[in-house]
């Protein structure tokens, strides 16, 4: 029960410094309705949690269903003899965590009255708990004696480190206590024993009083080991190199990992190296070159309004062999395709790099970057997977909730931006169809729109192209939260001041650079906690893909698991594990996103 | 095509003919006609509401004229998309809420434009910025954010700002009067200096002083029409309309 | 007034792709041809495939029979698609209502208790709104449906003593119904609400003038309770009602169609017309030049192709419409003539108790009771809960964003908490609460979608099923829209009416 939000309010009576009775006599008895409310409202509280504890511990619960099935809760049918892979994802982002940490200065210090209070918090509730679970005498005293070696902690912190005004001094830096309390998860892995469940070639593997398997403990234990190895290595470097120029290129890392470790690492594509060699990298070169050279052409200041023209000309070309490849006149590659379309875009924007040679050479730098980066990625998810699978896709249960909702966000962020501009702009044709589409989609439920695109979208293609499951559900989402991002965004953008316009304006800024470096950051900053809770919305919403026939963990929770012969008919249990996962996930975002607000209510003034 | 043909002397900096605007059924603007030379430094001045801001931003097309010609520095306002950038680049432009963007730093505010408009070096830019912050008084806040300055400090950050660009013209839509008083005058030094440079310069203010000191002529508009052009020596001691008589009365 | 003869210069057209206007409006039309161009490709390629497949789209299923049982619903076997469809309305309908009505009430409480003193209260909201927003309605609902499956067997003895009864095949309570005498009563209540605002205005006035506390809400409240409850025994009274509603019928059915069809034309044509001159009017500009910005053509040229439209409606598309509207008014003033009509004397309400049943080998709940299947339970608590956590944190919001000056003022002033309360604090806070909370209604209707996950059959369950069979998809999902679409429209206007009114309070 050492819920954060109870700290903040136990916290607060510094100002009075009274003693606990008083304490507890202004807040629950100060006059007779509050006493009485007090016992109602105490007696409910008791009684429910009587109940739920009594729901939880209760013999019938089946909870090894759970623990047998928690890699399939986790990874569906991922094959066992590569599970290295998710381990090395895991370990990748668990890398990059401690990196930012390190460079984006983690600095935020835990008071010791806090970790005290804390610590004297999870004892109370162990003490509660001892009291109302419905347990053995025995088992009761091992808990009170749990509680006792907390509350004692805590109090030797508190009186331990008491300084002048009756309270501990002294602070810890908020990472290493975050670190050290993960370390306590990981050592009960070690110690605690849990009990090992497996099903071991379809035979039910149950062992009490044991701890858990290796194959849990270990990889659990070196995730820990590299998020504080990486920490702590960021916080070496960070005195050699620059803080700009480690945080550019976590940043770029953090966007190219969902990619490359779900589709390069996870999925393990099966490279054609004949094929790469002979195609793929000609392939890469040429654009690079030659789309090179025509963007430091483009690039040229003395260009004027040509450039303007040729890149729209060149637009009209990328765009034109998408419609060509429809209608079977002509084909290219999909790669082709997609490369001319990125020359196109960097062609538009090669007007504003007009400068000296330093920086058109840079802007062709980044092109050359861009297409190594896509042409890889294309190669990637265009081979086949090596995995062998049960199911019908490599990702399942808890990660494929991970991968919609990351996918999701990152997509559906730079759509919801252009509407949102779309919408406000003040092009009349431009902001009917973006009004027109926002409230379309904001009008109906998710699932219809789900729907459309399991059964319906493939109505729309055309023939011979089809598109996966996981892709359609994807697309769906992603045009779905684009809609609602575009509303937060708009907020934002409605919250810059229109003297901003002009002063953009009166300096001579063009529209893109006004809306990139002037307007954007402004309207971003101010829809960062709505931001944050749309994604909090994602991520709640992502178990809708149950719905539409995919193995997230809900579906494996409310229907796999209780069509197995051993668990027939257990359906509580995971929905229960199911609820606190999310809860989890969801309450800590929804936790950091209030600092945030907080942060940035301080740096309007 | 070229513009140059359509200007007319080259000393003629601002010309409008004939300029009317409307707001909706407001009419801001009257048939303003006035020519602006080179290096002159002309004070708009006219009771609140009169058109002055008006007719100051139609200059660097902030606000579209519906009638009647703008020609400044040779390129005439329309809605030619290359007229209307070289303009912008041409034209300083001052505000009243200093419209300094927050969330970059003072010498990304001075830098900006320079970096992205005048498409300069980096290092040319930040250099440049340095000698201008000099210029108006506050080198050592380049690394601040604007919130962090004083009013005035802003007000002066802001006018490096526009003339980080090379302007050929500076429009100030009254510069003090969001200023506390004790910060009025640090920017007016900024401008008096400016015109002794040989700025050409339009400045809608309440500062009679200014007006007095610097200013080579003073245009009086009211009700969108201008009603008055003169010298500070005729305007201030020798005024003929009865208008401008009723304004000074009032505000002196 | 120029001292300088300035020399004239004639104005220079730039080439049209560097003219500002013409390159935004390319701009456009280019956008918008590519929009166009999409969705045509797009259609095409339906038609295409369709064709291939076979099936064809358009509306003939909904007076085709589907062949499905429905769980749950005003008719379970129904004929056609499109009664099918219909009790997937209803059932959506029921659902949010009862969804929407709860989930304030809960709200309302939790957000109090958010805000109250006691930490005991206090600490029990927070946890109720930290729980229940963080876990995904969804994870709620399965969970719930769970739980209530694993209730005991209805036996006869099950509940509470027949008013309150649970099993695993649902809940029953007691059912509160209209009963015979509802709508005289009703007309009953109309008179007694004008006598109540009477009333209210006269104590207003009363206290304004002697300055005494005169209770008007009190008073008002008084005169409408006692017209309920004479009216609940001499309501016969006022059989002659229904008179007037035959006389209207009769009157209504008489008019010919053409008439109204040239009526509803004209009125089109007019109200376009109007609103164009109208607009026009607020552009123009004392010089003459009515400067229209693009904004304004298109907005002309909607309303010009909106009138268009209706007259195509009522002419060509939809000849019909004109006598539906006739036939359909003139039955709903039949049915009111019958409602309102003599020879009604019961109460105007009843109230029934649930029953347990044991027809055949199983018991099962009696038609008396008002009885939630178990798909309706767990998505009535799923969404009642959810919804009520995030209304709490809005009325919370909403309270909170009083400033604390005002409830200072409020007792600087010398008034008492309840009326500071009344009148300072609840207006200016519903003024915050409105908007967001409407949003909230629009969610939980939304959010009732999700009862097929536990097989409720509300209408995207219904439409599933009857695309499945039908083949027809893309037409439920058009049904799908539509009704979505009504659905937020009307609560939108219902939200927008009470904002206008404290808006008007708040004058």
């Amino acid at each position: 029960m050492n819920e954060p939000t109870m700290i903040k309010v136990e916290s607060r009576p510094e100002e009075t410094s009274s003693t606990p009775r008083e304490w507890i006599r202004k807040n629950l008895f100060s006059n007779i309705p509050n006493t009485i409310l007090t016992i109602v409202f105490g007696a409910f509280t008791i009684y429910a949690i009587r109940g739920v504890l009594g729901f939880v511990l209760s013999g019938e619960r089946r909870w090894e269903a759970v623990a047998t099935n928690m890699r399939l809760l986790m990874a569906q049918g991922y094959p066992a003899n590569q599970f290295v892979r998710v381990w090395f994802t895991l370990g990748c982002l668990m890398a990059l965590t401690g990196l930012s940490l390190a460079a984006w200065k983690a600095s935020g210090r835990l008071p010791a009255t806090k970790i005290s209070i804390w610590i004297m918090n999870t004892g109370a509730g162990l003490a509660l708990f001892a009291v109302l679970a419905p347990i053995s005498a025995a088992s009761k005293l091992g808990w009170v004696i749990a509680a006792a070696i907390f509350l004692l902690i805590g109090l030797g912190i508190w009186f331990g480190l008491r300084g002048e005004n009756k309270r501990p001094t002294g602070s810890m830096p908020t990472v290493w206590f975050s670190f050290g309390f993960l370390a306590i998860l990981v050592l009960s892995l070690w110690t605690v024993p849990y009990g090992h469940y497996a099903f071991v070639e379809g035979e039910l593997i149950a062992e009490t009083g044991r701890t858990v398997a290796m194959s849990t403990k270990l990889p659990f234990t070196v995730m820990w080991l590299i998020l504080v190895g990486s920490y702590l290595f960021g916080v070496r470097i960070r005195e050699y190199i620059p803080s700009g120029r480690t945080k550019a290129v976590l940043v770029g890392l953090w966007f190219l990992s969902p990619f490359i470790l779900n589709w390069i690492v996870l999925r393990d594509p099966d490279f054609d190296y004949a094929h790469i060699a002979s195609t793929d990298i000609p392939l890469a070169l040429l654009f690079i070159i030659g789309g090179g050279v025509a963007l430091y052409i483009l690039s040229k200041p003395s260009l004027g309004e040509v450039g303007r023209i040729l890149a729209i000309g060149l637009l009209f070309f990328a765009v034109f062999n998408w419609i060509g490849a429809f209608f079977g006149w002509y084909s290219m590659l999909q790669k082709v395709r997609i490369s001319f379309v990125l020359l196109a875009l960097a062609a538009l924007i090669a007007p504003n790099f007009a400068s000296d040679r330093k920086t058109r050479l840079r802007f062709v730098a980044g092109w050359s970057a861009l297409i190594a980066i896509s042409h890889w990625l294309i190669t990637a998810v265009n081979s086949p997977s090596t995995l062998e699978l049960q199911g019908p896709t490599y990702l399942g249960g808890f990660s494929l909730t991970l991968f919609v909702a990351v996918l999701t966000l990152l997509l559906s962020f730079p759509l919801g931006v252009l509407l949102a501009l779309g919408r406000t702009s003040t092009m009349p044709i431009a902001r009917v169809l973006c009004t027109g589409y926002i409230e379309s989609i904001r009008g109906v439920p998710l699932i219809t729109i789900l729907f459309f695109f399991s059964n319906i979208l493939p109505l729309f293609l055309p023939e011979g192209m089809e598109i996966a499951e996981l892709a359609a559900i994807v697309t769906g989402y992603t045009l779905f939260s684009a809609a609602y991002l575009a509303e937060n965004v708009r907020g934002g953008l409605q919250s810059v001041m229109r003297e901003q316009y002009e002063a953009s304006d009166a300096i001579g800024l063009t529209t893109s650079q006004r809306t990139g470096f002037i307007v954007l950051p402004q309207a971003l900053r101010v829809s960062i906690p709505p931001l944050v809770g749309q994604a909090i919305g994602v991520f709640k919403e992502t178990s809708l893909v149950a719905i539409i026939g995919a193995y997230d963990i809900l579906r494996i929770a409310n229907s796999v698991v209780p069509a197995q012969t051993e668990f027939l008919g257990v359906k509580r249990e995971g929905l229960l594990l199911v609820s606190v996962i999310y809860f989890i996930v969801a309450f800590s975002m929804s936790k950091y996103s209030r600092r945030l607000e907080e942060r940035v209510g301080l740096g309007e003034r | 095509m070229s513009t140059e043909k359509i200007q007319g002397t080259r000393s003629d900096m601002i010309v409008c003919e004939n300029v009317d605007k409307w707001f909706g059924d407001f009419q801001a603007l009257k048939g303003i006609t006035a020519t602006i030379a080179e290096k002159e430094v002309v004070v708009v001045l006219g009771p609140s509401g009169s058109g002055k801001s008006t007719w100051i931003r139609c200059i660097n097309r902030l606000e579209a004229h519906q009638k009647g010609t703008i020609i400044v520095d040779g390129v005439e306002l329309t809605n030619d998309l290359r007229n209307i950038e070289k303009i912008r680049s041409e034209v300083g432009m001052v505000f009243q809420q200093f419209n300094l963007f927050p969330h970059i730093t003072v010498l990304d505010n001075v830098t900006l434009a320079p970096k992205w408009v005048r498409k300069l070096p980096r290092a040319a830019a930040e250099e440049r910025a340095k000698e201008l912050l000099e210029m108006v008084g506050i080198p050592e806040q380049a690394a601040k954010y604007p919130g962090q300055l004083s009013g005035g400090q802003q007000q002066r950050v802001a006018i490096a700002r526009a003339l980080a660009m090379e302007p050929r013209i500076m429009l100030f839509d009254e510069p003090t009067s969001a200023l506390d008083p004790e910060m009025i005058k640090e920017v007016l030094d900024v401008m008096r200096d400016l015109a002794l440079g040989g700025m050409t310069m339009m400045v809608v203010t309440h500062e009679m002083g200014f007006a007095r000191e610097v200013a080579d002529r003073i245009f009086f508009l009211e009700s969108g029409e201008i009603v008055e052009v003169g010298t500070p020596e005729h305007f201030f001691t020798n005024p003929t309309e009865d208008r401008t008589k009723l304004f000074l009365s009032q505000i002196l | 007034m120029s001292e300088t003869s300035s020399p004239s210069y004639h104005h220079q057209k730039p080439p049209f792709y560097r003219d500002a206007t013409v390159v935004k409006w390319l701009f456009q039309l280019g956008a918008l041809a590519l929009v166009i161009f999409a969705l045509w490709f797009l259609s095409s390629q339906a038609r295409d495939n369709l064709a291939a497949r076979d099936i064809s789209t358009g509306f003939d299923f909904l007076s085709i029979d589907p062949g499905i049982n429905l769980s749950e619903g005003i008719d379970t076997r129904p004929a056609t698609g499109g009664r099918a469809l219909w009790v997937g309305m209803v059932n959506t309908i029921r659902l949010a209502t009862a969804g929407i009505l709860f989930a304030t009430i809960l709200g309302l409480f939790v957000g109090l208790a958010r805000l109250s003193k006691n930490l005991v209260v206090n600490k029990l909201g927070s946890v109720f709104v930290e729980t229940l927003r963080n876990i995904p309605l969804l994870v709620q609902i399965l969970l719930y449906g769970a739980i209530l499956a694993n209730l005991g067997d209805l036996q006869f003895d099950s509940g509470w003593d027949n008013w309150v009864i649970w099993s695993n095949k649902g809940l029953s309570v007691p059912r509160v119904f209209i009963a015979d005498g509802f709508y005289q009563w009703v007309v009953f209540m109309i008179i007694g609400a004008i006598a109540a605002r009477w009333a209210y205005n006269r104590r207003s006035r009363l206290r304004d003038e002697t300055g005494q506390d005169a209770y008007p809400g009190f008073a008002s409240l008084g005169v409408l309770g006692a017209f309920a409850v004479i009216g609940w025994f001499i309501h016969p009274i006022f059989g002659w009602v229904g008179n007037i509603f035959g006389g209207i019928e009769d009157g209504i059915s008489k008019i010919p169609e053409e008439a109204l069809q040239a009526v509803l034309s004209i009125l089109a044509v007019v109200l376009a017309v109007n609103w164009i001159r109208g607009f026009l009017k607020s552009r123009r500009t004392p010089g003459g030049s009515a400067h229209l910005t693009d904004d304004d053509k298109f907005r002309i040229f909607f309303a010009g192709i909106g009138a268009g439209l209706a007259i195509l409606v009522v002419y060509v598309v939809w000849p019909g419409l004109s006598s539906w509207i006739i036939n359909s008014s003139s039955d709903l003033f039949g049915v009111l003539e019958d409602k309102f009509g003599n020879g009604r004397t019961g109460g105007p309400f009843g109230v029934d108790r649930p029953e347990v049943v044991k027809p055949g080998k199983f018991e099962k709940y009696g038609p008396s009771g008002l009885t939630m299947s178990l798909g309706f339970a767990a998505v009535f608590f799923g969404v009642v809960l959810y919804t009520a956590a995030f209304i709490a944190e809005i009325v919370r919001g909403g309270i909170l964003a009083v400033p604390k000056g005002q409830i200072e003022a409020a007792n600087s002033l010398g008034m008492k908490r309840s009326a500071a309360l009344r009148t300072v604090i609840l207006p200016q806070a519903l003024r915050v609460i409105m908007p967001p909370l409407g949003n909230q209604y629009l969610n939980l209707t939304k959010n009732t979608s999700l009862a097929i996950a536990v097989g409720f059959s509300d209408l995207v369950q219904v439409g599933q099923t009857v695309g499945n069979q039908t083949g027809k998809n893309l037409s439920v999902f058009a049904i799908w829209m539509l009704f979505y679409l009504a659905c937020s429209l009307t609560i939108s206007v219902a939200v927008n009416f009470f904002n206008v009114r404290l808006k008007i309070v708040e004058r």
